[in-house]
Order: C-alpha cells, then structure tokens, then sequence
C-alpha cells in the first residue's frame, strides 16, 4: 500500500508540511523567540539573563548612531527606489524586446544578483576609489574627480548605485512577468485611439503590472533596511557615519560593544520600522486590477 | 527574575548552548591548546616554538591552530567563549578587546600567575607593561610593539629640495607647497583610513607624538583637548584645506602611486614592500612621527601591539603560563620571532642585546623601529575603544576632512562625546 493511501488527504498534506513546520520551527520560531526574551534581558553572553523590562528601549533610543542608522535607510531609498525601479523597468521593457537569446540575457543580468557581496563590493570600492579607473577616466578627460567615499551624499550614491546593479536584472524579471500578463488587446484598442505612448504607459502598462510594482517596492524596502555588506566593506559606515545602516549598528552593538542584549531591541525596532513602511506604501499604492 | 521568565530563559539558554559542561565531569585535558594569527609569518614562527617546547619535555605539550577564519579574531574568540570552546592560550589579542573579555570575568589576571615578575623583568618589559596594566592587572601580555613612523619617497624628497625626511608640520608644508598638484598627487597621506581602527595610525600617533606620550583617554575621562591635541588639529586641518592631503580614506598604496610623498606604515610593511614594491623601496626613507617642534631627538609615537591572553576556563593554567613565560622568555625565540614576522618583540633591550644585534645590523630598517620601542605607546586600555575611535572619526577628523568644524570646535566636540560614551558605561 502506497503511503499516501493510509492518510486522508489534510493528514498526508500536514505529514509533508511537517519538514518545514520543524525547519521553521528550528531556524525561524526558536531564535524568534530568543530575541524577544533577550530585547527585555540583561545579557552579556557569560552570565545568566535577567529580565530588564523596557531598559534596553531606553537605551536604544537614547543612541545618536541608532538614529543616524535608521535615518541613513531613508537617504539610501531615496537614492536607492528611482534607480532600481527605472533601471528594472527599462530592463523588462528591453528583455520585451529582444526575439533572440532571452533567457541569456535575463542570466546575465541576474548573474549580479547571485555574485559573492563580498567579491562585488571590493571590486566596486576600487572603482571608486579616488585613484580608481572611473576617478582617473574623468581627471584625464575632464580635469575632475568624483569624492565617492569622502563625501557623505556621493558615499550613499555610491552604495546604492552598488546595490542597484545588483537587483536590477531580479526586479527587471519580475516587472517583465507582469508586462507577458497584460493582454495585447487593450493595447491595440488603444492604438486604434490614436493613445499616445506615455498615456499608454502610464494608463495601461503600469496600473496593470500594479501588483509586480509594489512586489517591487516591498523588496526595495526591506533591502533599503538590511544593507549591510556593500556599506560594511565598500565605506565602512562613513565619512561621518553617512552610510551607516541599521544592520551595521546591530552587528557592532552586538559583537563589538558585546551588548547583544540592545542589538536585539534594536532588531525589533528595526523590523517594526520596514513592516510600518512596507504597509504604509501598500495603503498608498495597491491597487487591485480588474479587467472589466 | 521571576520564575516565569527564569524558565523560559533557562530553557532558551540550554538550546542556545549557553551551559557549559561541568569541569567537575570533565577529563582533563593531555595538552595545551593555543590559537595564533591566522596569517603565513606568525603561523611559521609559532610552528617552530611549539616544536621546541615539546621536543624539550619542559611541561605539557602544545598544539596550535591558527583562529579560525571568520570576521576577525574578536569574532572568533568571542563564538569560541560563548561556546565553550576557547582555547587555553590566544595570541593576536587587542588590548581593547582582552579589557572587555577581562570585565566579562573570561581571562585569567597573568599577573597573579607564579613566573609572572620573572618574566617581566627578564624580558626588561617593566615600563611597557605599564600600559597593559588595568586595575593592577595584567590580562594580556604584549608579544610584540610595533612603533608607527613615516615613509617618504627620497626620490621625490631630493627633485624638491629636500636632504632628510621631514620631521615637523612646517616640514611637511613647505614640501606640501612645492608636490601637491590639486586632485593629482599631495604631499602627505594625513587620515590612515576610514575605519575606527585607523585613529591609531593618524590623530592618536600624531597626538602622542605632540604630547610627548600622554594618554588621550586618563582615568576614565577623555584628556586631548589640550595645546597638543589642538596643534594635531590644526596640522590635518590645514593639510584638507589646502588640499595637501587627499579626502578619500583608502588611496591604493600611494607612496607607490607617487600620489603622496609621505605616509603612516609600521615594520610589517618592510618586508610587505620589499618582496612587492622593490622599486619603491629603494627610495624608501624613514622619518618621525610628526610634531611641530624642531629640537625633540627621538618623537613618542603609537605602539601597534598586540598580546597574548590566558583563558580562566583553562584546566591547565599554571601550565599554560610556563609555556607562555618559556616563549616570551626566550631571547632565541625573540629573534625567531622577529626574523619570520618583521615585528618588534616588546622588550626595551632590543638594541643593547647582543642576540638581536647581528640581525639589526643586516636590517637598518627595522632597527630605525627598533629604536622607538621605548617610546612608543600602545592604545588606551578601555572596554569602550571602539565608541571612543568612531567618536574621534566622527566629530574630528571626518569633520576636519569635511571642513565644516574648526580645529577647537572639531576637538571640544569629540572629547564631549567621549565624555558622553564613557560616562554611560561607567
């Protein structure tokens, strides 16, 4: 008798549902729950936890680098959402495009997306640096170079110049699965209007792909909040803690300053910042497609 | 705590592997485990001591691992000490990091141990252990002390008019004023870098340097707001305004680029440019850590040191100490070490012992830093070294970089806010 035969179909589903209840259980639920008892103990690695109460919020929010943190993630997705967001979108445009080797050129651009952080950033930090060859093309062309690590709003643009060569070839696929999903009727319906191509763009193609965008949006966020190897490696925080992230506070906080116990209030914080967010933006632009 | 929560985190701390297991049940451990830089030189040197410790039968065998790659090595010791799995003996430990782990009740004071005097005063370390003192204690003994002084490219000194390394600010101006060409090459890398750990190699060595070796962080209070930590902000402010120096932290080796005619390098750097710059280093001269005084003979400067710790867990401690003292003891081993790594063993004797004479008198170099071992002072012992240099990078000299604080301003306001962190951590 085959093993699905002894079960009832919800029994035989909640059987192979269990491997990931347990794995979820294991790496997600268990070190979940670590965090909650750790943001509200007193904790020093060595000695035994005890409960602190609401002593490390206090602490957290009186730290200027928390704050500057937490301020550095609106800067970066300032900077960060119109270069990802055009640059997928023009990729999704342009894969529409393409008739021959589409999927090369989607593994290419993706390629970016599963390259080594560490690998990449150390290449792009000697791209920008003052002697490197971008700075050194536009002093012999143009008697000029870029402060990409010594100014604090070029740092950020650097960084997320990095960050957006990587996520771009991810969110342009996405974008492009929406574009195959709207019906080439309603276009030519529109052409037949005598529509012009910016009216069509921004009456048809994006209000129909809206559920790819905001896909895009809610990733662009939580990416916004989790920067922490491009920064690390390619700035180290600076100048003047300019590309400070949160994740970077933590991990020193943590791991340098040897208070695990703030860095795990500061990781609620920082989770109820990004769920605020995300939720924020989902009010203000989802919108559901129907079509008529 | 109440039982509630004394339950949940009990059962939490048992999963994470916060308990140990009962040294009582424990075997007693056949040899001693020590952990070494992971990096070719010291690994060699280590590879050679261990085996002669153990072929003489003097105490309990040694075995050596280098720290296992993660991080840094703080990150490794710390996992290894959360979970239980520290080695006996660290080496390659920063005094900052040995003062937290030491307040953390994981390092056993060496001080206390029997052997200890013997080998302060039999590897005439009496003054530099001073600065390795916390409490009365000693936690890490230094291996080695590296004194941090200045390259400079004769070459480029001698087209500019220049017979001798430059010494003082005013130095360093009129070669600034004659080499710099705005954006293409300056005269003088004034920031070491943009991380907390490259304030050694600019604002504190040149504030020792200034001050003639007093302390930045005293009896828990932040002390450079003086004449002297102003005269070091107004030399890096003056070297940003007039563009002598370049904004950008991380240059690639400019003394070999030209990009710069002068920077901060310590001894390991010897070796490093002689196997790959060769051609820059034969135009290599070294001068002093930079002042603005013209008559001081030999300039107090920063010690890059790092030490070597004993773990309280260690069942083997008495042990582990002799092979410490047997190690750090042994004026062959002190040659050894310095003919693999090119580092100063910290010792004061370096130039009037005959054993390391044969091997100064082949390397002028390194005796140049052999020489400033005695005055060479190593960081502020304080759990809070980290905060202190982020404030430093902050409020001094990312804002004497960004131009947008004077020298006075830029000084008071790093000092308040070291004041600040130590404060709260008191």
């Amino acid at each position: 008798m085959r093993l699905a035969d002894k079960f009832s179909d919800p029994q035989f589903g909640a059987v192979l549902a269990l491997s990931y209840l347990a794995f979820s259980a294991v790496f997600w639920a268990y070190p979940f729950v670590w965090l909650l008892i750790l943001s509200v103990s007193d904790w020093r690695f060595f000695d035994a936890p005890t409960f602190s109460g609401l002593h490390n919020l206090f602490v957290v929010l009186r730290d200027p680098e928390f704050w500057t943190g937490l301020w550095n993630v609106i800067r970066f997705f300032a900077i960060f959402f119109p270069i990802a967001f055009l640059g997928s979108l023009g990729f999704a445009f342009g894969l529409q495009q393409v008739r021959h080797g589409k999927a090369f050129v989607a593994l290419c651009f993706l390629l970016a997306n599963i390259s080594s952080g560490v690998a990449f950033s150390l290449v792009f930090k000697k791209l920008f640096s003052s002697t490197g060859p971008i700075n050194n093309i536009l002093f012999a062309w143009f008697g000029y170079r870029i402060p990409w690590m010594s100014d604090p709003n070029f740092a950020m643009l650097a960084i997320a110049l990095v960050v957006s060569w990587k996520f771009v070839g991810y969110y342009g696929l996405i974008l492009y699965s929406g574009l195959q999903t709207v019906p080439k009727d309603i276009y030519d319906a529109a052409l037949l209007d005598h529509t012009p191509p910016l009216t069509r763009l921004f009456r048809i193609t994006l209000p129909m792909i809206n559920a790819q965008l905001i896909m895009v949006l809610v990733f662009t966020i939580l990416v916004s909040f989790s920067i922490f190897t491009e920064a690390y490696l390619i700035t180290g925080g600076g100048p003047l803690d300019s590309t400070n992230t949160p994740m970077m506070v933590i991990y020193e906080t943590a791991f340098r300053r040897l208070q695990p116990t703030h860095a795990a209030m500061m990781s609620i914080i920082v989770a109820a910042a990004s769920y605020a967010l995300i939720r924020v933006m989902r009010v203000l632009f989802e919108r559901e497609v129907k079509l008529a | 705590m109440r039982p509630g929560f004394a339950l949940l985190v009990a059962a939490f701390a048992v999963l994470a592997g916060c308990s140990k297991a009962d040294p009582a049940t424990s075997q007693r451990p056949q040899e001693i485990r020590l952990w070494v830089a992971p990096n070719e030189a010291e690994e060699s040197f280590w590879k050679v001591a261990v085996a002669r410790w153990n072929k003489s039968g003097l105490g309990m065998p040694v075995s050596f691992t280098t720290i296992p790659t993660t991080g840094s090595s703080e990150d490794a010791v710390l996992s290894s000490l959360v979970a239980g799995t520290e080695p006996d003996i660290s080496s390659n430990m920063f005094s900052g990091f040995a003062v937290q782990i030491a307040d953390l009740k994981q390092l056993q004071p060496l001080s206390s141990m029997p052997g200890y005097q013997a080998l302060i005063i039999g590897r005439h370390m009496q003054g530099l252990i001073r600065n390795w003192t916390v409490n009365g204690n000693v936690y890490a003994i230094p291996i080695y002390s590296n004194p941090t002084l200045i390259w400079w490219r004769s070459d480029i000194l001698a087209r500019y008019g220049f017979r001798q390394a430059p010494r003082t600010y005013q130095d360093v101006y009129q070669l600034s004023r004659r080499y710099a060409e705005a954006e293409h090459r300056y005269g003088f890398q004034v920031a070491a870098g943009c991380n907390w750990e490259d304030r050694w190699f600019d604002f504190i060595a040149y504030y020792y340097a200034a001050s003639n070796g007093r302390p930045y962080i005293a009896n828990g209070k932040a002390v450079f707001d003086n004449a002297a930590g102003l005269k070091v902000a107004a030399f890096m402010d003056t070297m940003y305004k007039q563009g002598w120096t370049a904004g950008d932290c991380d240059p690639e080796e400019p003394l070999v680029s030209g990009l710069v005619a002068g920077a901060s390098h310590g001894p390991w750097d010897i070796g490093r440019f002689e196997h790959m710059y060769p051609d820059t280093m034969k135009h290599i001269v070294i001068g002093p850590m930079l002042t603005d005084a013209t008559s001081v003979t030999q300039t107090a400067t920063f010690a890059d040191s790092k030490g070597i710790v004993l773990f309280k867990n260690s069942k083997v401690k008495d042990q582990a100490f002799a092979f410490i003292a047997w190690v750090l003891g042994n004026d062959q081993l002190n040659l050894l070490w310095l003919e693999k790594t090119g580092m100063m063993p910290a010792r004061a004797d370096l130039l009037t012992n005959p054993v390391f004479k044969p091997y100064f008198a082949s390397h002028p170099m390194a005796k140049i830093y052999a020489d400033y071992v005695n005055v060479a002072v190593p960081p502020a012992l304080n759990e809070n070294t980290i905060d202190i240099q982020k404030a430093m990078s902050l409020q001094l000299v990312g804002a004497l970089a960004n131009g947008t604080k004077t020298p006075a301003v830029a000084l008071a306001d790093a000092e308040r806010q070291i004041e600040r962190i130590l404060k709260v951590h008191q």
